[in-house]
């Protein structure tokens, strides 16, 4: 095959074809028709404010249920303190009363009582 | 060479100096038994383990309003650690008495000094109160009341202001004794 040949075939190939009657007007339709059935760009992207809203209220959801870990654990630290100062309170008074009872039965002693 | 040296010294003089605190606080607890038999025999049973974070988190949840509460919130200001155990028991010293003369053993001066020591012949009870000292401020207090039927370790580490915890009187179900006004009569 020649050059000249080859050049012939390729301008064959790559010749200008008028395309079919109503193409123009089968390829508006078409567009037209896809663009309808398209759902609208805010209906496309509303996923996106329902994702948003949905992580929020797992956020809140989370950081409700650690604030009641957060309360129930005080809570009990509290109840355990509370006792704590109960216990070294009475035990304290044990040991006042201890003392008092001794210095009264003393001062008794002393006055001939 | 003379770099090395002083920062040899240097180094293991700063860490003392940063875990001295630490360290004083730590002097103050005392190693308390797991006491595990002791429970099993007990009719009722207290075990308070409060270390700094807890005692915080519990002095968030103190109703400043309630007088008990307010009373805890005074006390607790400074202390680090409150450790309690407490046993009753339904026959007569059911306890064995070794388990207290070991916990009396770690009481020891020069740290830990008696502060009031109460035994009762009659009513058949033992109340010892320690104070740990540091220099003119108390870092811990301990007390260990023996009765015929219980047993209670209070193990407080920080500093302690007895005045306070007297004025706990009156609060927590523990009725007032008037001990001022019992004297001057």
């Amino acid at each position: 095959m020649t050059d000249d040949d080859l050049e012939a075939q390729l301008r064959a190939a790559l010749r200008p074809i008028e395309p079919e009657e109503g193409f123009a007007a089968r390829l508006g339709a078409r567009i037209a028709r896809e663009r309808a059935l398209r759902p609208p760009l805010a209906l496309r992207f509303l996923w996106v404010p329902a994702a948003l809203a949905a992580t929020v209220v797992v956020a809140l959801l989370v950081a409700h249920e650690r604030e009641l870990q957060v309360e129930r654990a005080g809570l009990a630290a509290r109840q355990q303190l509370i006792e704590a100062l109960r216990v070294t309170d009475e035990k304290l008074d044990l040991a006042y009363r201890g003392v008092n009872d001794a210095a009264r039965r003393r001062a008794a002693g002393d006055t001939g009582v | 060479m003379r770099t090395v040296k002083l920062t040899a010294l240097l180094v293991p003089a700063l860490l003392a100096a940063l875990l001295a605190p630490a360290a004083q606080a730590a002097d103050a607890r005392l190693a308390l038994p797991d006491f595990k038999a002791l429970e099993a025999k007990a009719s009722d049973s207290v075990s308070v383990t409060l270390d700094s974070s807890l005692i915080g988190l519990a002095a968030r949840f103190l109703d400043p309003n309630k007088p008990e509460d307010a009373a805890a919130r005074q006390v607790i200001a400074g202390i680090s650690g409150i450790y309690v155990r407490s046993f009753t028991f339904d026959a007569d010293f059911a306890y064995p008495r070794e388990q207290v003369e070991r916990l009396r053993q770690q009481l020891s001066p020069p740290r830990w000094q008696p502060l009031v020591q109460v035994h009762n012949r009659k009513d058949r009870n033992d109340v010892d109160v320690y104070v740990a000292v540091e220099g003119s401020r108390t870092t811990g207090l301990t007390i260990i009341a023996s009765e015929p039927r219980e047993f209670t370790v209070v193990n407080i580490v920080g500093s302690v202001d007895l005045e306070k915890l007297h004025q706990l009187e009156g609060h927590f179900g523990i009725p007032k004794l008037n001990l001022n006004e019992q004297q001057q009569k």
